[in-house]
């Protein structure tokens, strides 16, 4: 196409990508840590295998394709640009890593020395991802509710690992702190205030924009991010005030909210004129699909105390949300950006347009459906292995190997750049 | 003359790929006038370092107008 076009600031491909090939490995750990617990791993949302899996899913596999997720996004969503983005992934990427490790291990042989250890390393790495992207998202003269989601979002992150830290090392040291109300509170703005948050932020720009669907009605991205963060602080008020009359009457609307961004995601789904049921698209309706079975079952703790009182009904939801919701869309996201990364940074190489290949030859087709195929068994198993733990070695080995494959494919797609970038070197020198 | 782009249902990136193949051949007064749902801030940027200029509008449905001309001299 364009030899004399220049391109714009977007940062070096191999920063999302360093965040993109880990994320799948902790996925792997999860998986096969499971496969080696099995028995009655899953049995309470406390037993140091369950606190294990929970980091590794949530501060391991989401934080990472989160973090690199955000570096794309930045300019390409909302046009900022993060400071330096190659020096401070080079210096977050291997805290949040280290991080994730120590802290998973302190958790799984309920270590002090391992969580005193992981809060110093956590506060510099995500204090670091943190500073840098609330910095661009600042700075940036765009507008609109993505940019403001995700404004929203990384002070949810701030929050979840400042409230996070003080767990880890009151549990480390023996601290008297309100332990199972500040664990509530922590979940919450993860999975609320950061994750669903910013999923919400960039799908109100990567639904319409991928899968072809029309936008999100205006009302809707203007209302849901607001009533979310007004609804954690609401829930955040139990560390403050002791009365438990008010779980309740927060915990419905919140869930409420939640199933109206699932029910939003996948009515726009199903009535766009273009049908592309690519995995991208699919994994977005597994990852709705779970948000609402996540909702229904959430209520059912919340209103059904046959159901609520065992502790393996937070296990399943647990289950239905890391897995189902954050997991699956994560891993469909990252099969939309890493061909959209390569296709860009191989036309700012200035080859003619005929030169670039098509995005869809970045990771085959058949690869990622396989693989998304492979994940929803997984997902099923792990649902069932909550209820059934002689699954759960089984459940844990699929997880393994269905994050296998996904890294195996990202890998993929970083080779194919390498290949693609030579073959258009090689005809610029030798036309 | 005005050169239309409904980009609207196809998939990234071929909007941008199209815009950038009119726009090599656009006459000067010309324009492109590219129909999305969203905001194309790579596309923009390319524009932005290679004198062209654009406005956009947002239309109620949620369509954004985004005409698209060389920069005057």
């Amino acid at each position: 196409m364009h030899p004399n076009l220049s391109f714009d600031q977007a940062p070096p491909i191999s920063v999302p990508y360093r965040f993109f090939l880990t994320a799948p490995w902790f996925g792997m750990l999860a998986g096969l840590l499971l496969a080696w617990s099995g028995g009655d791993g899953l049995g309470s949302r406390w037993t140091p295998e369950v606190l294990a899996l929970t980091h590794l899913a949530g501060a391991g596999f989401m934080l990472q394709a989160m973090s690199g997720a955000l570096f794309q996004f930045i300019p390409v969503a909302v046009g900022g640009n993060v400071w330096r983005p190659r020096l401070v992934a080079n210096v977050i990427h291997p805290l949040l890593v280290l991080a994730a490790l120590l802290l998973v291990a302190g958790l799984l042989f309920s270590n002090p020395a391992l969580l005193s250890a992981a809060v110093p390393v956590f506060l510099l790495g995500a204090g670091g991802l943190v500073a840098a992207v609330a910095l661009a998202l600042w700075r940036t003269p765009a507008t609109g509710m993505t940019l403001w989601s995700m404004r929203m979002a990384i002070g949810g992150l701030a929050i979840t690992v400042l409230l996070g830290s003080l767990l880890a090392d009151a549990l480390a040291r023996g601290l008297n702190l309100p332990l199972i109300d500040l664990t509530n509170v922590h979940l919450a703005w993860a999975l609320g205030g950061w994750a669903l948050m910013l999923l919400a932020g960039v799908s109100y720009h990567v639904v319409p924009m991928f899968q072809l669907t029309r936008p999100y009605p205006l009302w809707f991205a203007r209302g849901f991010g607001p009533l979310l963060l007004l609804l954690l602080c609401a829930w955040s008020s139990r560390l403050l005030l002791d009365d438990d009359r008010w779980t309740t009457p927060i915990a419905l609307p919140l869930l409420l909210l939640f199933s109206a961004y699932a029910v939003m995601t996948l009515w726009l789904q199903y009535t766009r004129r273009r049908k592309v049921d690519d995995a991208t698209s699919l994994y977005f309706r597994v990852a709705m699909v779970s948000l609402l079975g996540f909702a229904v079952s959430g209520a059912a703790v919340r209103l059904y105390p046959p159901f609520g009182d065992d502790p393996r009904a937070i296990v399943w939801l647990g289950v239905l949300v890391f897995v189902g919701v954050f997991v699956s869309a994560t891993a469909g996201m990252m099969y939309k950006i890493t061909p959209f990364l390569n296709w860009l940074h191989l036309q700012r190489l200035g080859a003619p347009i005929s030169a670039v290949p098509n995005m869809k030859k970045m990771i085959p087709a058949d690869d990622m459906t396989g693989q998304l195929r492979l994940h929803v068994l997984a997902l099923l198993l792990l649902l069932a292995a909550v209820w059934l733990p002689t699954l759960a070695r089984l459940a844990g080995f699929a997880f393994a190997v269905s994050c296998a494959w996904l890294a195996w494919n990202l890998i993929g797609a970083a080779r194919r750049y390498r290949m693609f970038t030579d073959q258009i070197r090689a005809v610029a020198l030798h036309p | 003359m005005t050169t239309v782009i409904d980009g609207r249902e196809m998939q990234p990136p071929e909007p941008m790929e199209r815009t950038l193949e009119v726009l090599e051949l656009l006459p000067d007064g010309d324009e492109v006038l590219l129909l999305l749902y969203c905001q194309p801030y790579p596309l923009f940027n390319i524009l932005r370092n290679n004198g062209y200029e654009w406005t956009e509008n947002l239309l109620p449905e949620g369509t954004r107008e985004i005409r698209i001309r060389k920069q005057p001299g």
